[in-house]
């Protein structure tokens, strides 16, 4: 807000108890009436993976899941999405397990900073829900509403790409980070005896 | 390993008998290092170590003195950001996903007019309101702070004067956002409206109250913030040219627009020290500035760096609004969290100077070129930010990859009523290397020669001087243009393709770490440090104080500590969040960071290293030169079965102090002349760039589509490939946002018409061309394992390639950016007025019958290739000095062999009617006697 610019500030609406499922978990917080829900996600619910990058519409960052559907959570009052299903990018993936989609973000280069990847995350899901084979173009069109201004988006393209290849079930996916790996070298890599004559 | 036999070198095949029993003495040798008969460890990775030491690693530009260090691990292995784990699952904390419990929200005032001097501000009301919880004001924040330090012009908060619509006024903390904005409605603060400047040139003229005072430096009483002159050469070859191009740009204000807006979490700890979170690229700048804001010593401050969401520049100086979060939790006691939206981005800006740049280049007989002239204005805002080295870097950075007879400089910056420009990607080079591209295509044209061949006869060799004493060492510029040439099937396409179609070339030069750190002597203290340590299960932890923004420097570090170690990239663990315990680092700018912190971590790995092998050789009896180290591993050269692990290496050296720990760290070599002005562009390596880009001009609307780019960029060595190719495509879309279609709008009273990202035009996914990334490696001496910079010079060459590109579609030389429809649809009814056709259909697109220059280009490019070959590999270590190529000794220094060569910081006076227009600021006089605001 710029200086005598004021907008009157509508009187704070009256807060009501708002529920829907978020992550596959249901969920119920105070929240004004008129709530946006991409504040009731960060600030009540704390899903803070969804992002805001300008409230407006126009960056794609705070894109959520509502029942399947990609939608921009800052140009939607949470009233509207009451008992819906909405999944964020924590929902993507399995416990610890990440989904193909992001590991695949990780792999081919789809995330520099990482601001804008939970919106594109969403987005490209819901893409591979539906379609496990899209062209290059139907990726692009999946993404256009969304902005990144780190990658040039090539390697995002990629990123889904590679994605949806595991999802057709050509590739492997990569096993999880967090499962246990105990150290293939407690001690070190077993020792060969010394030759005589070199040991101490 | 149980059995206790010996194992021998034998040949696979005809060891194993029948019954598939293995026999002592006789099986097969294991990969070396594979660990002996249980090969868990994977065996060395020869296609990541060098030929020199071993491996098969082609070598093109000779030995490097890390090639030892070289174990095949990581470094040159495409590699996921280490980081890319938290991103992806929304985990990466940026500054306003900092909650700490408690907090309040901070809201700030900003100014509704471009420039006006505060005569009050009345606050009783807002502190009346219930909610809130602190107030503060400009009375609150009498110091003044700069990301410079000879140039510090900013407040917390304005006190005395606002400077352009958004400045800050005051800021107040409550309970929550919605009372805070309601607060914002309740400062009374009465103003005097002052007579605003937008235009940067009368920023030139004399006016009664200048944005600033430079004290007594200050020019007349223009708003004139810095002004550059350079002279270099020999100015007596510019007359009589064969060729010469003269060009007039304005180019647009652009912003970095990254996705993150700023925000700031403060919180004075009950013990009197404050915590400071914030998406910062340079957070040892903050530190200092945040010391003399708030008058505590810098140690009371812990400044932690979240996750940054986009740097590229716009987040790389101390902001007011940080110093208000601090002045606001000091008051209220509580955590403050301020955010903005995306318009308050807009108003903090430091995006790219708007310019106007006047570029006049000559050619001689041999199509050498004999002279470059230079004069930008650029528009610098209401603050000095990085100003003072934007107006140097806006002319020096010109002054490769070409050989030049001569050089002229003129540059200004001014201060006008509008946010204040700064640093962005390609600081200070792009304007300038766009005009400069440009103009070479225009004398190509006249001297009926190809532009690629024109650029590969005039290239500077590597290890050589600029003419204003660059020290360039390894250039890949030959093979960049090369591979671009050939990627592109340029001898096809340029000056062939039909109306509408369009081919171009651009070439870059860009600093890769800058040789003076702002804040100290660099003989006396280096430019990064790391710690490295290694504990008793042999895990790795590094600190470093090197700001990662998403280009992956965390990634690189991590990887040249996990190269020089022979550990997994898993065993390493970089911390670089916080000023409390990492090393003070400058931050990320001026491309420096994984040039400079990976050159620091490898010396520092480089000494844990030593200490494990003198351990090793304790134990094994092998001096450490017969050693290798590999995964976990260290054994001897020439019979790896003798080897001990990593872990009782480990052991052995920490016998008797525990934890290791090495400290490293890396300062430049003394470089450069000692004329004014000298230290800026100066840099350890320069990065080297060549892109050929494809349009499609619709030339009924004058729309541009970019469709496909070849960008070859010199990086030295990939350290991590993916993250190289990264840079390069993500420059292209931040450098096409500018060419094509991202302006700041100014309108006509002075106002920003588009701080959003409606009307701001970032190209979205549709508008981005297919970019065919290239990496040439000429590994730099000085570079971590021969790394240069690859983050902001990719950006440059991209701009003058789709100029060229335009003009080898339909024709026309347009010197307006960005190219929006009307105004390239403006250049082809011009075009079509002078062709005298009344259909923009019936423009005949340029074309090109080469005149008897071209095959003496093409000779001299090819003989200057062998004599690059040669200083690249250090076959040839003459001398070599901008000049060689004009006749001249590079052994006398050249103001004894050449009448006329001179080196000017300051206009001859009989010089000063001919200047430009930015030179128009050398007629002003310094004030010695005024005193100011300063
Ligand atoms: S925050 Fe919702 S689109 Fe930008
Ligand atoms: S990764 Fe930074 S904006 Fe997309």
């Amino acid at each position: 807000m710029v200086g005598t610019e004021h907008v009157e500030m509508i009187p704070v609406a009256k807060k009501e108890i708002w529920s829907a499922e978020v992550n596959g978990r249901p969920v119920e917080v105070l929240a004004p009436s008129n709530a946006i829900l991409l504040d009731v996600l960060r600030d009540k619910v704390g899903t803070l993976g969804v992002k805001r990058g300008c409230d407006l519409g126009t960056c794609g960052c705070c894109s959520v899941l509502i029942d399947g559907t990609p939608r921009l959570s800052c140009l939607c009052l949470a009233g509207q999405v009451e008992g819906s299903s909405i999944i964020t990018v924590e929902g993507l993936s399995e416990g610890a397990h990440l989904a193909p989609i992001q590991s695949c973000f990780a792999e081919y280069g789809g995330s520099q900073c990482g601001f804008c990847t939970p919106g594109f995350l969403v987005t490209a899901q819901a893409l591979l829900n539906e379609n496990n084979n899209p062209s290059d173009k139907e990726v692009a069109n999946a993404i256009e509403g969304n902005l990144c201004r780190c990658t040039g988006y090539q390697q995002i393209v990629e990123s889904i790409q590679a994605a949806a290849a595991i999802h057709r079930g050509e590739v492997e996916p990569a096993a999880p980070a967090s499962d246990p790996h105990p150290d293939p070298h407690p001690t070190g890599p077993e020792e060969p005896q010394m030759p005589p004559g070199h040991a101490r | 390993m149980s059995g206790g036999y010996r194992q021998q070198p034998g040949s696979p095949g005809k060891v194993t008998r029948k019954d598939g029993k293995r026999v002592a003495g006789k099986q097969a040798f294991p990969p070396p290092g594979s660990g002996g008969s249980k090969p868990t460890m994977a065996p060395r990775d020869l296609d990541f170590i060098p030929e020199l030491v071993g491996g098969r690693e082609a070598q093109p530009a000779g030995a490097h003195v890390h090639d030892r260090a070289r174990t095949g691990t990581s470094v040159g292995k495409p590699t996921a950001l280490v980081d890319s784990n938290a991103k992806v699952t929304g985990q990466a904390w940026y500054g306003d996903d900092v909650r700490l419990a408690n907090e309040v929200i901070g809201k700030i005032l900003r100014s509704p007019h471009h420039y006006a001097r505060i005569k009050s501000i009345d606050t009783s009301k807002v502190e009346a309101l219930p909610g809130v919880l602190a107030v503060a004001t400009g009375a609150d924040s009498p110091h003044q702070f700069g990301v410079l330090p000879v140039t510090k012009d900013e407040h917390a908060m304005a006190v005395d004067k606002v400077r352009h619509v958004g400045d800050l006024v005051a800021s107040v903390a409550a309970v929550d956002e919605a009372t805070a904005m309601a607060a914002l409605n309740l400062f009374e603060v009465e103003y005097e409206v002052l007579e605003p400047v937008f235009d940067p040139k009368k920023g030139l003229e004399d006016v009664d109250e200048p944005i600033h005072w430079r004290g007594k430096y200050h020019l007349a009483r223009t708003n004139v913030q810095k002004r550059v002159f350079q002279e270099f050469g020999d100015r007596s070859l510019v007359q009589k040219p064969l060729a010469s191009s003269h060009g007039k740009w304005k180019m647009a204000g652009v912003h970095h627009g990254f996705t993150e807006p700023h925000a700031v979490v403060a919180h004075w700890g009950p013990n009197g020290r404050l915590q400071l979170y914030t998406p910062q690229q340079v957070p040892h700048y903050t530190h200092r500035a945040l010391a003399t804001v708030l008058d505590v010593p810098m140690h009371q401050i812990n400044v932690i760096r979240t996750f940054v969401g986009g740097g590229f520049g716009g987040k790389s100086d101390p902001f007011p609004h940080e110093m208000c979060a601090a002045i606001l939790s000091r008051k209220a006691g509580r955590p403050v969290r301020i955010t903005f939206d995306r318009e308050e981005v807009y108003w903090i800006n430091r995006g790219r100077h708007p310019s106007h740049i006047e570029v006049k280049m000559t050619a001689d007989d041999d199509a050498r070129i004999s002279g470059f002239d230079i004069d930008a204005l650029i528009d610098g805002g209401g603050f000095a930010s990085f100003g003072h080295v934007t107006s140097y870097y806006n002319g020096v950075l010109a002054t490769a990859p070409y050989e030049l007879g001569s050089f002229h400089y003129t540059g200004a910056r001014v201060w006008t009523n509008k946010p204040a420009s700064g640093a962005m990607r390609g600081h200070g080079a792009v304007n300038t290397r766009c005009a400069v591209e440009v103009g070479l295509d225009e004398m190509a044209d006249q001297m009926k020669v190809d532009p690629m061949d024109l650029r590969l006869a005039n290239l500077l060799p590597p290890h050589s001087r600029t003419i204003s004493g660059f020290r360039i060492t390894s250039n890949g510029m030959r093979e960049a243009l090369e591979k671009v040439r050939e990627g592109s099937q340029w001898d096809t396409k340029f000056r062939q393709m039909p109306l509408g179609k369009g081919i171009g070339i651009g070439c870059g030069f860009f600093i890769s770490g800058s040789g003076l750190p702002i804040h100290w002597d660099p003989n006396r203290f280096p430019h990064a440090t790391v710690h490295i340590q290694v504990d008793m299960d042999g895990g790795v932890t590094v600190h470093t104080g090197a700001a990662d923004i998403g280009q992956g420097s965390t990634t690189a570090i991590a990887q040249v500590v996990s190269e020089v170690l022979a550990l997994p990239l898993e065993m390493i663990h970089v911390k670089c969040h916080e000023s409390d315990t990492s090393p003070v680092d400058l931050g990320s700018y001026s491309s420096r960071v994984t040039f400079m912190n990976a050159n620091a971590a490898i010396r520092a790995a480089l000494e844990i290293r030593e200490q494990l092998l003198k351990a090793a050789w304790e134990i094994l009896g092998y001096h450490p030169n017969n050693l290798v180290l590999n995964d976990r591993r260290i054994y001897y050269k020439h019979d790896p079965a003798i080897g001990t692990s990593y872990l009782k290496a480990l052991h052995k050296a920490q016998e008797d102090k525990g934890a290791l720990i090495a400290s490293g760290a890396y300062r430049s070599p003394p470089m450069g002349g000692v004329h004014k002005g000298a230290a800026a562009g100066l840099a350890p390596a320069y990065s080297f760039s060549a892109y050929v880009a494809e349009v499609d001009v619709d030339v009924e609307t004058g729309m541009i589509k970019c469709t496909k780019v070849w960008a070859a960029h010199d990086c030295g060595k990939a350290l991590n490939p993916l993250a190289v190719k990264g840079q390069i495509i993500g420059s292209c879309h931040m450098g096409l946002g500018q060419v094509l279609s991202e302006k700041m709008v100014y309108g006509r009273t002075g106002h920003l018409q588009n701080p959003n990202l409606l009307d701001y035009k970032i190209p979205s996914v549709h508008e981005m061309p297919h970019v065919e990334p290239i990496i040439v490696e000429s590994c730099d001496p000085e570079g971590p394992f021969g790394a240069k910079e690859a983050g902001e010079g990719p950006l440059l060459p991209i701009l003058p390639a789709v100029v060229n590109a335009v003009y080898d579609a339909i024709g026309i030389r347009l010197r307006d950016l960005p190219l929006t429809p009307d105004v390239v649809f403006k250049g082809i009814e011009k075009g079509m007025k002078a062709a005298g056709v009344d259909d923009p259909l019936d423009l005949a697109p340029p074309r090109v019958e080469h005149g008897e220059l071209q095959p003496l280009l093409v000779k001299r490019a090819a003989e200057h290739k062998i004599r690059d070959q040669a200083r690249q590999r250090s076959e040839d270590t003459s001398p070599y000095v901008n000049g060689v190529l004009f006749g001249f000794d590079p052994n006398i220094p050249l103001e004894d062999q050449v009448e006329g060569w001179r080196m000017a910081t300051e206009p001859d006076p009989e010089q000063l009617a001919a200047l430009g227009l930015a030179g128009k600021a050398w007629l002003k006089k310094e004030q010695r006697h005024m005193g100011g605001d300063e």
